[in-house]
């Protein structure tokens, strides 16, 4: 049996525990919203917080998750109001909208580890997500956003 | 410059190995419980230059592989494939050497190998060397590797000793385990570990040119 | 069965009571009906009496913003906010007709006027209804935020209240439109009722779809492109736990079928591993000779011919000017995979003579449709006998124009009596197709002595588009898809011929975004500005000298020319390249400013990219796809193409086909022109300027020309 506690709930699951996390958290508990992009870490749709670290479900065995703590883009908040999701929605940042899961719960790591983050900054946290609409410009802006709302100075320039 | 065959100077700081063990093994962070014992290779120095440069030259065959050289690149991305590359994602060092933000080293590459081809290789202590002690080995000619790599100011403080129980710390061992598609080091491990040990034994001497 | 079809589609709609359906005919005439029952026409708005709107959006949302963009046409005129609304997303039902689809930047520009005077003739017989009800004349009461006001009184009647009076009033022809400077939602910020669901994971993608008893399947295709299975053993895979069934399946796409081995398993993970316990026998038919390399050197032996003339002006053979004055040039494209980031998916649930189908398309209606090319024949079942749910799409770019992946989902769903979710591996997504075909351009232009573009010959040699898609394409003649926008171009030329050489391709291909106007526009444009140079010319201003009559092309390069300040002059080393392309979609233009730098590298300072829309729905949005078009553009400039050897993709995922990253991405700057005229399209336009421009300014800046892609970012 796998434990996992998944935003502050936790699941006793009877799966393989090479299982990779991602389909445990999408087929077997039924969050679908992180999403399965590429299977190999190269996109980033999948990423969830384990233990507070932006990992990649789709790489990650169940068995590392076992007893641990996840958070998924269900859990951020619970109404929309985390102040990426805030900012997010105020700069229109979704197209198709499959990647912003993932976008989001990374951004979350970076803004946690650094309140105002340059664009540098933003470079080197997010360039492992990839968003095959191009939004990456109001990713940039959002990210900023959500540093002021959340009391930092913002860096945008 | 001339420092063919050139003494290194770890020979004196080898009486005090036994004191500094201790305190370098905190300081450097190593996976010291995971690396098994090997203090009973004797490293008693028997200076023998011709030897030592003859061991280097397959010791740095290794070490500028890929499967080392990957993670000791010159910049703050770490290097990828077998034509090493830079990392396709642009992950940064960091300054403990285990990335940045949402990219640190570990939330990709897991305790172990990932199966399939182009997956992440994994380690439960996957990282880069620390932003203030940097180990590149990408763009060192034989000679400033070898220099380099028995000066305690630039190898993470290790002494003779240390260097030595190196050549088994679990990280290194990955390169003989790096996963599917990957081409493994030149020379297998014990080989390595031999070549390595008679280099450090007979000298640590830096050869001019392979 | 349309009666238990109708039935089921109002029972789902409604809530209780009585509800005021308006919509349109199918011939486009306003048509209304208070009486459920008499609802045989596409019914875009259903207020009940409740009070509770509903708007139904047509269009699936791909994410160039439909979901907003088409039910805000309607609320506009309605006068209703959208945030008072239901948005409904329609599945196919045969009410809503045949283009229940996202493709070509259609949705706007098909619907703009359509869907305004829905929302106009119900505001009218609501206000005619309160009218009635107050006994007071009509001019005296206007609609507003779901409400009906008399003026003098200040007295409210909610749009519910009103539905049984409004429907005994006729719909008027005409309705009157409001006036553009009363626009609430129209042109404004507006947001997009999608983004909050996008942004808490409660959005619901194709991929996400949940199926009581649902089991999950992956289906193992031939690496080699045209194979077909001889025979295949399962026995290793059948005895992994948690694997069900293992049988065939065939997937269609256009002309071609295929037949793949489907692994039916309690979760994706183990069916996408039991792949590797499959032994299968292929017949190969010799494609596994079959490389890219080979091909196109192929396709540069076939520049030599002729071509087909599709189109001629003057006569390129009466010019007669000294060799001298003439320019040629050869340009080649790749072929590209369109990596929409949601892998191909489909759930289906086959109960007997019935289908029930969850997926992302961009083509909902061609799913449940009874037309001839719609999905009912390649899959055995009656129009009427097939339920979709047609839920978001994680990327469209044209690959969920095809139905292929829904075909063979169906076709694996056959196989057990559970439903099934078919999930394609992103490896699947890059190596099986449909792919954007590549294009090589042969160009030839003469230039007269007062450097005047005088002759201009466009040939493309290409694999045909139509051929690979509709078996009764005569391959004699031209393939108008592969000539797009080549010959629609406002440049005034007194001798043009443009021509095709088609080439035979087994493997299978498909629009891409902005289609071949992806690739010949790189060509045209690039040749455009080469030919400048050989008239001693700057490039805009030799654009200009050719479009001597008004035009919106025109338009658009005089727009690029200010916001760029063309004529002010870039440091050595920097320079700017301009392109516009016009093509059914619509039209864009760009400017890009590079720098080449002493060590090789090049950088895009900005893009400057104009769009020329006619009337817009949602400027942001505009930009957020704009922004988009150029990076996908971008992407495909630096990213490497599709290859083949030995008849299989040598590319696997984004490790080895790679997309555009965050820190890879240029300043972009976006300038709608909506000064009327004909709406266009947003979705497309963005993109075929941009790889022009980009190497229209790097030659600018370097005297380098690149004339193949993709390219790096170096000299």
């Amino acid at each position: 049996m796998i434990s996992l506690t998944v935003n502050q709930k936790t699941y006793q699951l009877d799966v393989d525990p090479e299982m990779p996390l991602l389909w445990a958290l999408r087929e077997v508990i039924g969050l679908t919203g992180t999403k399965f992009g590429c299977g190999v870490a190269q996109c980033g749709a999948c990423v969830v917080h384990l233990n507070g670290e932006a990992i990649r479900s789709c790489v990650t065995k169940c068995d590392r998750a076992n007893h641990q703590n996840i958070t998924t883009i269900e859990g951020l908040s619970m109404d929309n109001s985390h102040p990426l999701q805030l900012a997010w929605n105020e700069e229109n940042v979704p197209q198709c909208g499959y990647c912003h899961s993932g976008q989001i719960m990374s951004a979350a790591v970076l803004l946690r580890e650094n309140p105002n983050p340059t664009d540098r900054d933003i470079d080197d946290a997010m360039a492992g997500n990839i968003c095959r609409c191009g939004t990456y410009p109001r990713i940039r802006k959002a990210i900023h956003l959500a540093a002021k709302l959340n009391g930092g100075k913002g860096n945008e320039k | 410059m001339k420092y063919e065959n050139q003494k290194t100077g770890y020979e004196k700081t080898l009486i005090l190995f036994v004191i500094s063990l201790a305190i370098t093994f905190m300081a450097l962070g190593l996976n010291v419980a995971k690396t098994p014992s090997i203090s009973k290779i004797p490293t008693k120095i028997i200076k023998d230059s011709l030897a030592s440069v003859t061991a280097f030259k397959k010791v740095y065959r290794v070490l500028m592989s890929p499967r080392c050289m990957n993670c000791h690149p010159a910049g703050d991305i770490p290097l990828q494939g077998d034509d090493s590359h830079l990392h396709t994602m642009s992950p940064k060092r960091g300054s403990e050497g285990k990335g940045l933000y949402a990219m640190k080293c570990a939330n990709c590459h897991q305790p172990g190998n990932s199966p399939g081809l182009h997956t992440p290789p994994g380690n439960p202590n996957w990282h880069l060397p620390p932003a203030n002690m940097k180990m590149i080995f990408q763009g060192r000619s034989p000679d400033q590797l070898a220099r380099q790599i028995v000066d305690k100011k630039q190898n993470g403080h290790k002494n003779l000793q240390q260097l030595i129980e190196h050549a088994d710390d679990g990280l290194v061992l990955s390169a003989w385990n790096p996963g599917e598609g990957r081409t493994k080091p030149p020379l297998s491990h014990s080989e390595f570990k031999r070549a390595w040990i008679e280099w450090l034994n007979k000298g640590g001497y830096a050869p001019k040119k392979l | 069965m349309e009666e238990i079809s109708r039935r089921h589609f109002i029972a789902s709609a409604t809530t209780a009571g009585l509800a005021l359906w308006l919509g349109l005919t199918s011939e486009g005439n306003l048509y209304k009906a208070i009486d459920s029952a008499s609802v045989n026409f596409s019914p875009f708005i259903l207020i009940e009496a409740n009070g509770q709107i509903t708007l139904f959006n047509t269009k699936p949302e791909i994410g160039q913003g439909t979901f907003q963009s088409f039910p805000a046409l309607i609320a506009e005129e309605l006068e209703v906010s959208l945030d008072q609304v239901i948005i409904k997303q329609t599945n196919g039902e045969y009410q809503f007709g045949n283009a229940q689809r996202s493709g070509g930047s259609a949705s706007i520009r098909n619907s703009y006027l359509p869907m305004r005077k829905v929302g106009a003739a119900a505001r009218e017989v609501l206000i005619k209804a309160a009218a009635k009800t107050w006994n007071v004349i009509e001019s005296e009461c206007f609609a507003q935020k779901g409400s009906i006001t008399h003026a003098p009184t200040q007295r409210k009647l909610s749009y519910g209240s009103l539905i049984e009076e409004a429907a005994k009033f006729d719909l008027p022809e005409n309705p009157k439109l409001k006036d553009p400077k009363d626009f609430k939602i129209l042109g404004k910020m507006s947001k997009r009722p999608d983004i909050p669901l996008k942004t808490n994971g409660s959005a619901e993608f194709g991929i996400d779809a949940i199926v009581p008893g649902m089991l999950y399947a992956v289906v193992y295709r031939s690496p080699v492109i045209g194979a077909t299975l001889v025979s295949y053993d399962a026995t290793e895979v059948l005895k992994i736990p948690g694997v069900v069934k293992v049988g065939t399946a065939e997937r269609i796409v256009g002309v071609y079928r295929y037949t793949g081995v489907a692994i039916i398993a309690t979760s994706y993970w183990i069916a996408n591993q039991a792949k590797e316990k499959l032994v299968t026998h292929w017949d190969n038919h010799g494609f596994d000779k079959f490389n890219t390399r080979d091909y196109e050197a192929h396709l540069r032996t076939l520049a030599n011919q002729t071509g087909i003339v599709e189109k001629a002006v003057g006569n390129v053979d009466d010019v007669n000017l000294p060799p001298e004055s003439y320019l040629e040039a050869f340009y080649e494209t790749p072929i590209i995979a369109h990596h929409a980031l949601e892998p191909l998916n489909c759930t289906a649930q086959v109960n007997g003579d019935r289908v029930e189908i969850w997926t992302s398309t961009q083509v909902s209606s061609a799913v449940t449709g009874k037309g001839a090319g719609d999905m009912h024949g390649q899959i055995g079942f009656t129009p009427e006998n097939i339920t979709l749910h047609s839920l978001f799409v994680g990327g469209g770019f044209g690959r969920r124009l095809s139905m292929d992946y829904i075909v063979e989902a169906v076709n694996v769903a056959k196989l057990v009596e559970q439903p099934v979710k078919v999930i394609w591996s992103r490896e699947d997504c890059t190596q099986q197709g449909p792919f954007r075909p590549m294009t090589f351009s042969k160009l030839k232009g003469g230039i007269s002595a007062q450097g005047a573009l005088i002759s201009f010959e466009h040939k493309v040699i290409s694999p045909s588009l139509q051929q690979s898609r509709d078996s009764t394409f005569d391959p004699s003649k031209v393939d108008l898809a592969m000539m797009e926008g080549i010959s629609e171009q406002a440049y005034e030329i007194p001798n043009m011929r443009n021509s095709y050489v088609r080439a035979d391709l087994h493997i299978p291909i498909s629009p891409w975004r902005s289609v071949t106007s992806s690739t010949v526009s790189f060509a045209q444009e690039s040749f455009i500005d080469e030919l400048a140079y050989q008239a001693k010319k700057d490039p805009m201003d030799f654009r200009l000298e050719h479009l001597k009559k008004t035009s919106d092309a025109k338009k658009v390069l005089l727009k690029l020319k200010e916001l760029s300040n063309w004529e002010t002059k870039l440091p050595k080393g920097s320079g700017r390249g301009v392109a516009v392309w016009e093509f059914f979609a619509g039209l864009g233009g760009q400017v890009v400013e590079v720098t080449c730098h002493k060590d090789k590298t090049i950088t895009i300072n900005r893009v400057i990219a104009v769009i020329d829309l006619g009337e817009v729905v949602n400027p942001d949005n505009v930009r957020n796809q704009m922004e988009g078009s150029v990076i996908m553009g971008l992407g495909a400039v630096m990213k490497g193409g599709i290859n083949f050897v030995n008849g299989k993709v040598a590319e696997h995922n984004f490790y080895d086909s790679p997309l555009l990253r965050i820190n890879e991405i240029p300043k972009i700057e976006v300038h709608i022109l909506t000064d009327g005229g004909k709406v266009k399209g947003v979705g497309e336009p963005g993109l075929p300027p941009f790889a022009p421009a980009l190497a229209n300014a790097i030659f600018a800046a370097s005297g380098k020309r690149f004339r193949k892609l993709p390219f790096e970012l170096r000299l």
